[in-house]
């Protein structure tokens, strides 16, 4: 498949505010003590006067960006993912003041892709977590030149949003972004064996297995809205192919392999699949040796197809 | 110091302390004791001459915030705010804790009805207060409660303006009646504590209509630091005398006629001043 480089999409991010910062006077950005593996020091750096920091202290971090969004800013609160644990109060009380403001969560440093950190660090409950508050769009960018366009679209529209980031380098794959939509699925290639549902940076790998699957096998949906999800996509993909294989770094509870096989148990009961983590704590490693320990890498996709299509 | 003058505040605490009882009674549930012993703190802070409000738009970026972090004190909330003209009292009998109503169980932020914040679970309002502070110019009151300093975060907050931003438009109100849901509170040097972090600190009887004027006074004109308002303060405060400054009367309402008009006699039998 073709790729045009690699970029971690957290630094994505981080540039992105940067470009956001120029774009938007009342835009403020805050971290809870790790701006330098969110990349939000960029946005520091460059606008030292508009970067709040309570330090370590997610609960305080998240208030506070609240209380800002509710004056009226644009507000990108920053954190490695599994230390949001400690404000989901927080982050329950910001939503519940209304989506009639610019509030965004960017977690960096989510699923297994975290590594060596090990199963401590990794957060593979985020999305789970994230589904559970009404009001949040959940979104999850396939790669950097993704981050950048969903950046500028949520910071135009006011809402609340939880975008998921991670830490490795990943390839770029989309040459010419298509045209981000909150809210809506992407059918990026056609075939009628199976549908592969992915999201974050798995939709590359979900590519890479179609390709090797060969043309016409595998329809591929990529997911950047996880809630509110597109359901019509899904059944329609669904409806095409019969089967259904979902693909994820994360738990197998209360991510997109749930939220999938809810809508179908609703609409359209499909047989499903599913590539993701079972609800265990994660050892350390690299992230390549762990994607291969947890079945998540792109010949685990490849293989599960066919298995599931032999029938 | 006031908009209305000091006879005219001390009969709006009665008749507030009237339409609470009356409120929470009708609607057979609601923080009744909590919300008594905040009547003159909340009345001395929004009849200061310096606190500026339109009711006819509540979104108006030059209005002073009031938060309310421990948002079980919402009824009378929603009777000030009736009485500063927001909606009507009416509003608040026929919609408290009712579906569909901006007079829920706990506050939902509604700015054309004066509500500043969604509140329930404690602490998280004061960090979302000072927040607010860093950016707007206009003054920022947040209440909290006593019990709601026993979270960590919430005594955290104290050392915040201290290695963020010293934020002076920003006072945080302690409504100290040393009682909390299933116990007594004491929260020991807590003043001491704000002091060392540069707070100015102020400590009133939370009933003395007049300390509270000169406090709010005092926490307007500071340049320099926040203001952390720890005020003395009796749950239950002008009900019944039985239940004043006692345990176990936390979000229970009157039970029958006769414990209603036991609140009322207590009422009466301060007077009107
Ligand atoms: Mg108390």
């Amino acid at each position: 498949m073709e790729t045009y480089g690699k970029e971690s999409l957290r630094e994505a991010f981080g540039h992105a505010l940067v470009d956001a910062g120029a774009k938007w006077d009342d835009l403020r950005v805050l971290d809870a003590g790790t701006s330098n593996s969110t990349y939000s020091q960029f946005f520091q750096r460059t606008y030292p006067e508009r970067f709040y920091t309570p330090g370590i202290n997610e609960p305080g971090m998240v208030g506070i960006a609240t209380g800002i969004a509710m004056a009226g800013n644009r507000v990108v609160a920053c954190d490695m993912s599994v230390f949001l644990h400690h404000a989901y109060a927080q982050i329950r009380a910001a939503a519940r003041q209304g989506s009639d403001m610019h509030f965004i969560i960017a977690a960096s440093h989510t699923g297994i892709a975290v590594g060596p950190d090990g199963g401590s660090a990794h957060d593979l409950t985020d999305l789970a977590r994230m589904r559970l508050v009404p009001g949040f769009n959940v979104l999850t960018p396939w790669d950097g030149a993704h981050v950048r366009q969903i950046v500028n679209v949520i910071l135009e529209e006011k809402g609340l949003y939880y975008v998921r980031l991670n830490r490795p380098k990943v390839p770029i794959f989309l040459k010419d972004p298509i045209s981000f939509e909150i809210g809506k699925a992407y059918r990026l290639r056609e075939g009628n064996r199976v549908t592969i549902i992915a999201s974050g940076d798995k939709v590359y790998n979900a590519l890479e297995a179609a390709e090797q699957l060969g043309d016409g096998f595998a329809d591929v949906i990529g997911i950047a809205t996880l809630e509110p999800l597109d359901t019509d996509t899904i059944i329609a993909s669904a409806k095409r192919t019969g089967r259904v294989i979902t693909y994820e770094d994360h738990l197998c509870v209360g991510g997109l392999f749930e939220a999938v096989a809810g809508v179908l148990a609703l609409h359209h009961p499909t047989p499903m699949r599913r590539i993701s983590l079972d609800r265990v704590f994660t050892t350390s490693g690299d992230p390549d040796e762990l994607a291969e320990l947890y079945g998540i890498t792109t010949a685990s996709l490849v293989k599960e197809c066919q298995d599931f299509t032999k029938s | 110091m006031f908009k209305i003058t000091h006879q005219e505040l001390e009969e709006k605490a009665f008749s507030i302390r009237r339409d609470l009882i009356e409120l929470i009674y009708r609607a057979r549930s609601g923080h009744l004791d909590t919300s008594l012993s905040l009547v003159e703190i909340w009345l001395g802070l929004v009849y200061s001459d310096f606190f500026q409000y339109d009711p006819k738009n509540g979104a108006w970026e030059d209005r002073d915030r009031v938060f309310l972090s421990e948002g079980h004190a919402c009824p009378l909330q929603y009777l000030i705010n009736a009485e500063l003209g927001y909606y009507s009292v009416n509003d608040v009998f026929t919609g408290f804790r009712k579906p569909k109503t901006p007079f829920q169980g706990h506050s939902i932020r509604d700015l054309k009805c004066g509500l500043e914040n969604s509140n329930g679970s404690l602490s998280i309002g004061v960090w979302q207060a000072y927040g607010h502070s860093l950016e707007t110019k206009r003054s920022v009151f947040c209440i909290a409660g006593d019990g709601e300093f026993q979270e960590p975060s919430s005594q955290a907050l104290l050392s915040v303006p201290h290695y963020l931003k010293p934020a002076p438009n920003f006072t945080l109100i302690l409504n100290d009646n040393h009682l909390a849901q299933d116990s007594e509170v004491d929260l020991g040097p807590i003043a001491d504590v704000a002091k060392l972090y540069n707070w100015q600190v102020i400590q009133i009887d939370g009933h003395d209509l007049n300390a509270l004027g000169e406090a709010y006074l005092q926490a307007y004109n500071e340049q320099d630091r926040p203001t952390f308002l720890v005020c003395r303060t009796i749950k239950g405060k002008g009900g019944d005398p039985e239940n004043e400054g006692r345990l176990g009367h936390h979000g229970k309402p009157p039970q029958n006629d006769d414990e209603y008009r036991n609140y009322i006699a207590g009422l009466e039998a301060k007077g009107r001043v």
